[in-house]
């Protein structure tokens, strides 16, 4: 009979003894070797090579060879005249997609929820869905199509407000614009079914209650489902904040032209640019790390505030 | 319910009603234009400037000749496929058994969820990546495209909880059976989670076709290698048709290679387009696996 385990072990658990579980799980252990070498090599590696940052890179030395030069890539990242443009371009583009997208995609699930006809819901969810699925590199085509010196949209924009006609992807203030709207297009009814699904788990008593003390159905929405969905907007709202750095750098790519780096270029299309067609593996590398540790900052952080404040979180 | 039919509300429904009508319309319009577009008489069609709303000047379907008998867009079509079946079958395999391994109550368990959750909130990033593959000898060959985009941590996470929301009388019946783990997997619990594993199958398989970043760093070399989208990219981003009509005898190669544009637009959207309608139900209920609570 094996020796009992001193420690508390949890409800569920059996005997928490090494070698039984070993006798137990091995096969299980085996399944995960094959992942946990794929992890290793393709996730992990990638994070030791991060030293390229910190060292004068040079391919044919390798990692082991090449200089170490300390935190001069970071300076020169930071010293670059074009530094604060990018981190603005990067945080601007992010979060005009979090606090004007987001809730476009909770407005048209409560929208939604109004409609009874559920054959026409459904017709109507069916075909909101579909730009999701649309590649990148068509949107970007489309686009490109659209805003061009006389393209659809910008025919549009020059009899409704009159705005000068040019190609509206050379003029660095419409960029912004171009960007939301096309993530927009893509994204709104992708991303409200995730908070039609929450809308339609909320307690048909909670309603009928809040009816019978005479709210009306907006009084209903605000104090009934809104509450309701929190824990959901804000799993949400932590997940994209983590995805700040990161989100929208391959349409980003497609769009952009030197001529409007000033509002387009962000910090990934930067590294991207740097570090592949210009071959500053180590300036890149640590504009890269720059990067990463934000997002993942950003992320932790905005998983502790909706712990603190809303008692869900991801982690 | 309790409903008051007031003014307002009637107002309101007319607006939401009209509303949704506009979205629908505004969703379907890109698409519509350039599937009329390509449809169209090519002179014509540089002297558009509006939506088309059906195709403008005499039908043809010329443009769609050019495109499926261009070799470019074969090689693109055959390796896109190539690596969507790579992802589809190794991908899914790989994430459905690593869920299963990360949902089994064992010692590691608490680590090894660990290990798979980091990937996702930390990254080397690109440079470092590349790299790594360079060292590893893969560039410029299939195995770049296909490889690392087997796995993804955030569907290793939702076939992990698939298969921990599965009543465990399940296990433990067969348990008492005398089954082991790998029987219990592929006997009993692999049948119980088909509907996710078809979920991650099928955004494992949108997320492949659609890829164009990965090939155009690591094929830049091996123009035979390149998916679809790449080819795609050339055409409709950065305008260049010369490669896709040469040693064609166009008349007008100017005018061809506008039209050519929206073909190819239409050839590589409409499978996805058309698979579509048949998994929206599917995949409706894989984005709510990841993300609602209670």
């Amino acid at each position: 009979m094996e020796r009992i385990e001193k420690k508390e072990t949890a409800v569920t658990a059996p005997k928490s003894n090494w070698k039984w579980d070993f006798r137990m799980n091995w096969s299980i252990y085996l399944l995960f070797v094959p992942i946990l070498i794929y992890l290793i090599i393709f996730h992990y590696l990638p994070m030791f090579g991060i030293v390229m940052a910190f060292q004068d890179f040079n391919p044919v030395k390798g990692f082991f060879g090449s200089e170490f030069v300390g935190l001069k890539n970071f300076i020169d990242f930071f010293s670059n005249p074009s530094f604060l443009q990018i981190l603005r371009n990067t945080l601007v583009i992010s979060l005009m997609g979090i606090f004007l997208g987001m809730p476009a995609s909770i407005l048209l699930a409560l929208l939604l929820n109004e409609i009874y006809l559920l054959k026409f819901k459904k017709v109507v969810q069916t075909i909101s869905y579909m730009p999701y699925f649309v590649s990148t590199v068509v949107i970007a085509g489309l686009v490109i199509e659209f805003v061009s010196t006389n393209g659809v949209i910008t025919n549009l924009l020059v009899s409704i407000f009159g705005i000068e006609r040019q190609n509206l992807l050379t003029n660095a203030g419409y960029f912004w614009g171009i960007n939301f709207f096309s993530d927009l297009w893509q994204g709104l009814g992708y991303g409200s079914i995730i908070y039609i699904a929450a809308i339609s788990g909320v307690s048909q008593e909670q309603h009928e209650a809040a009816a019978i003390d005479g709210a009306s159905r907006l009084k209903r929405v605000w104090h009934v489902t809104l509450p309701a969905i929190r824990p959901t907007i804000i799993t949400m709202l932590v997940m994209r904040m983590g995805m700040v750095m990161t989100v929208g750098f391959d349409k980003i790519l497609l769009l952009y032209n030197p001529s409007i780096y000033e509002t387009a270029d962000v910090v990934s299309t930067h590294v991207a640019r740097m570090g592949l067609n210009r071959m500053q593996y180590s300036y890149s590398a640590a504009a890269g790390l720059f990067n990463s540790v934000i997002g993942t900052t950003l992320l932790i952080a905005s998983n502790m505030l909706s712990r603190k404040l809303a008692d869900t979180s991801i982690y | 319910m309790i409903e008051k039919n007031s003014v307002g509300r009637i107002a309101f429904n007319i607006f939401n009603y009209g509303f949704m009508i506009a979205l629908s319309i505004v969703c379907i319009i890109p698409i519509w234009h350039v599937l009329m577009a390509s449809l169209s008489d090519p002179r014509a069609l540089m002297n558009v400037s509006g939506i088309l709303l059906k195709p403008i000047g005499e039908a043809t379907l010329n443009g769609y000749r050019l495109v499926m008998k261009n070799s470019s867009i074969i090689t693109g079509y055959i390796n896109t496929i190539i690596y969507v079946g790579c992802a589809a079958v190794l991908g899914t395999l790989f994430t459905t058994l690593a869920g299963f391994v990360l949902s089994r109550k064992t010692k590691l368990q608490k680590a090894m969820t660990i290990l798979v959750l980091f990937t996702m909130m930390f990254s080397g990033g690109l440079i470092p990546s590349f790299m790594v593959n360079l060292k590893l000898g893969i560039v410029n060959t299939r195995w770049a495209i296909i490889i690392p985009g087997m796995i993804n941590a955030y569907y290793i996470i939702i076939m992990k909880s698939s298969f921990e929301q599965l009543p465990s009388s399940y296990e433990e019946s067969a348990k008492l059976d005398g089954a082991g783990p790998l029987t219990i997997m592929v006997r009993i619990l692999m049948p119980l989670v088909k509907a996710t594993v078809a979920v991650v199958a099928m955004f494992t398989i949108v997320l492949q076709w659609n890829s164009w970043f990965p090939a155009s760093i690591y094929l830049q070399k091996r123009r035979d290698l390149w998916p679809l989208q790449l080819f795609m990219r050339e055409i409709l981003v950065q305008n260049d048709t010369a490669q896709i009509l040469s040693g064609t005898d166009t008349p007008n190669i100017d005018l061809t290679g506008n039209l050519v544009k929206y073909c190819v637009t239409i050839v590589g959207t409409l499978p996805i387009l058309c698979i579509y309608p048949f998994v929206q139900k599917y995949f409706v209920k894989g984005v709510t696996l990841g993300g609602v609570k209670g």
